[in-house]
């Protein structure tokens, strides 16, 4: 088998990667009406302590520095994958 | 050589929190506390084997699972220590009491306060629900130049025996101000005990300190304890590290010191670094404010005649209620009386707890212990305690009888084991809010920064961590 260079994430694969997250701060979080073009965290009640933590934990996961000017890149799932999707490396 | 990318000084509750918050993310973080065991303000001690809490009366802050954005849930998150982990016991009533001139009582559903004030107060019912609204909308967590809550509450409530009533149990849980407290304060502090509560997680504070040196050690966060600080090394514009009691050089990227603002500024060796840090001077900065309390542990038969359904009593017997410190060694005139045994569900032991606290003088008690009369000290102690059980008999009834062991601390006590200059518990009236110095790599949290109360110190660890270095690195 040969195997590609770098394989990119999928879009679903990093949408699973911050459901994931973002469960894990909050294992409460309800995704069944989850709108991917709005806010995340209007929509998950979180605040912008949290919303810090699925910053690091990207960065510890994964090794990408996300800089403080680009975090309302992630404000919500669509504009987080739309960022992610060149940046991250399927694992 | 050795650098930490953080350096936290003071392993009490919001050097603790700032240590697991860096930590989780997997970045190295070192607290050093001077103390053998954590805890700070909030800690223990053994004595004839029994666990004696010092601080922790009750947890202020508190609010069901659901409450998202609640002060105490948000912690819980950052900290990553799931609620339903924690046996949370919430308070009865607690009770505001001017002896034969009014009494207040407050539970963690603010409706009974209102009610209360409704009852007793009919003619300022209106003014305190307009100041409510007023209140719920102010941000206190915004840098601004300092505003009187005393001026801010008279000009809703015209009766003076209810601000007074008011501003009782919130300066004796959190002013680090003579008789009266800026109007962010007061916010944090209303919040805090009349609009959410008090309760205390199941155990001693000593259970609490453990779960959360687990979960620091968990991520990998490293501590020293009974390793002092005695001086922070600095180059130009930033700390480069700090040299501890024994002689060791610890580098760190960056710093946070938990031991208070004047105690912080003591580290500095050079005049330069001290006068940069702070041009005030230490005894302007510090606080005025200490305490006494008294401890007792009491037989079965006390629970006949103690009030079961009061957590904590805050009386006041003087014509006009003053926080400040007093002229004598001990202002009895007013106190607070806690029960540390009546909260809901709590599992009775075999003897229940009682806990009085009193204003001090911090001078009459270091001179009592300096003096060369060595029994000097131990029998003012002695005198204060017995002067203080007649008059809590008053109010609580009489409990001497029923004391089966009983310690007390004073300001020098306190002083000595946390490190805090007069034994100033709330630290200095001057807060720093951002918790920014004139060193760009050292940060105030705790006490100092403005957060206050337990939730409040470990929020404010969070926060600076959050704030200042997780974002940047």
């Amino acid at each position: 088998m040969i195997l590609k260079e770098k394989d990119l994430m999928t879009i679903d694969e990093i949408k699973n990667v911050i459901l994931e997250i973002i469960r894990d701060i909050d294992d409460e979080a309800d995704f069944t009406n989850l709108d991917p073009s709005e806010a995340l965290r209007d929509q998950l009640d979180l605040d912008s302590m949290d919303f810090l933590d699925i910053v690091m934990e990207l960065r510890k996961r994964y090794q990408i520095q996300i800089p403080e000017a680009d975090y309302p890149q992630l404000a919500t799932l669509d504009s987080c994958v739309n960022y992610l999707l060149p940046r991250l490396e399927a694992a | 050589m050795r650098k930490y990318p953080l350096l936290i000084i003071g392993g009490g509750l919001s050097g603790l929190a700032a240590g697991i918050r860096f930590a989780r993310f997997g970045q190295k973080v070192i607290i050093l506390e001077k103390h053998s065991k954590l805890g700070g303000l909030n800690s223990y001690y053994h004595r004839k084997g029994k666990l004696l809490e010092t601080g922790l009366h009750a947890v202020t802050n508190f609010a069901p699972p659901e409450d998202k954005h609640a002060p105490l849930n948000r912690l819980l998150r950052q900290l990553k220590i799931p609620r339903r982990n924690l046996i949370l016991q919430e308070q009865y009533t607690s009770e505001i009491l001017f002896p034969d001139r009014a009494s207040l009582c407050f539970s963690n559903d603010f409706a009974l306060l209102k009610k209360q004030v409704q009852k007793y107060f009919p003619d300022s019912a209106e003014h305190f629900s307009k100041m409510v609204t007023k209140l719920d909308q102010y941000d206190p967590f915004i840098p601004r130049p300092k505003i009187s809550a005393r001026q801010f509450v008279s000009s809703f409530l015209p009766d003076s025996l209810l601000v007074e009533m008011l501003f009782c149990p919130l300066m004796f849980y959190g002013s680090s101000e003579e008789n009266d407290m800026d109007l962010s304060q007061f916010v944090i502090l209303f919040r805090a005990i009349y609009q959410e509560g008090f309760f205390r997680p199941a155990g001693t504070i000593g259970d609490l300190l453990d779960l959360l040196l687990q979960q620091y050690k968990n991520f990998g966060g490293e501590i020293k304890l009974a390793t002092g600080v005695t001086e922070i090394l600095t180059e130009n514009n930033r700390v480069s590290g700090v040299r501890t009691a024994s002689g060791e050089i610890i580098h760190c990227s960056n710093l946070i010191s938990t031991a208070g603002f004047p105690e912080t500024k003591k580290f500095f060796a050079a005049a330069d670094a001290a006068s940069k840090f702070s041009n005030s001077f230490e005894d302007t900065i510090s606080g005025r404010l200490s305490f006494v309390e008294s401890i007792y542990f009491l037989d079965k038969e006390a629970c006949q005649h103690l009030p079961k359904d009061r957590t904590i009593i805050f009386y006041n017997l003087s014509d006009t209620f003053s926080y400040r410190r007093p002229d004598e060694a001990v202002d009895l005139s007013s106190g607070v009386i806690c029960f540390p045994d009546n909260f809901q569900e709590k599992v009775k032991e075999d003897s229940i707890q009682l806990r009085i606290t009193h204003l001090a003088n911090y001078d009459a008690w270091n001179n009592f212990y300096n003096d060369s009369d060595k029994t000097l000290y131990p029998a003012m102690k002695t005198l204060w305690v017995e002067r203080s059980k007649k008059v809590v008999a008053k109010i609580i009834g009489n409990y001497s009888e029923n004391i089966v062991y009983e310690d007390s601390f004073t300001p020098v006590t306190i002083e000595r084991y946390t490190s805090r200059t007069q034994g100033a518990v709330y630290g200095s009236p001057e807060k720093i809010k951002d918790g920014k110095t004139n060193f760009e790599n050292l940060f105030i949290a705790g006490t100092d920064q403005g957060y206050l109360g337990i939730v409040g110190s470990m929020l404010s660890g969070v926060t600076m961590v959050n704030q200042h270095i997780l974002n940047k690195i």
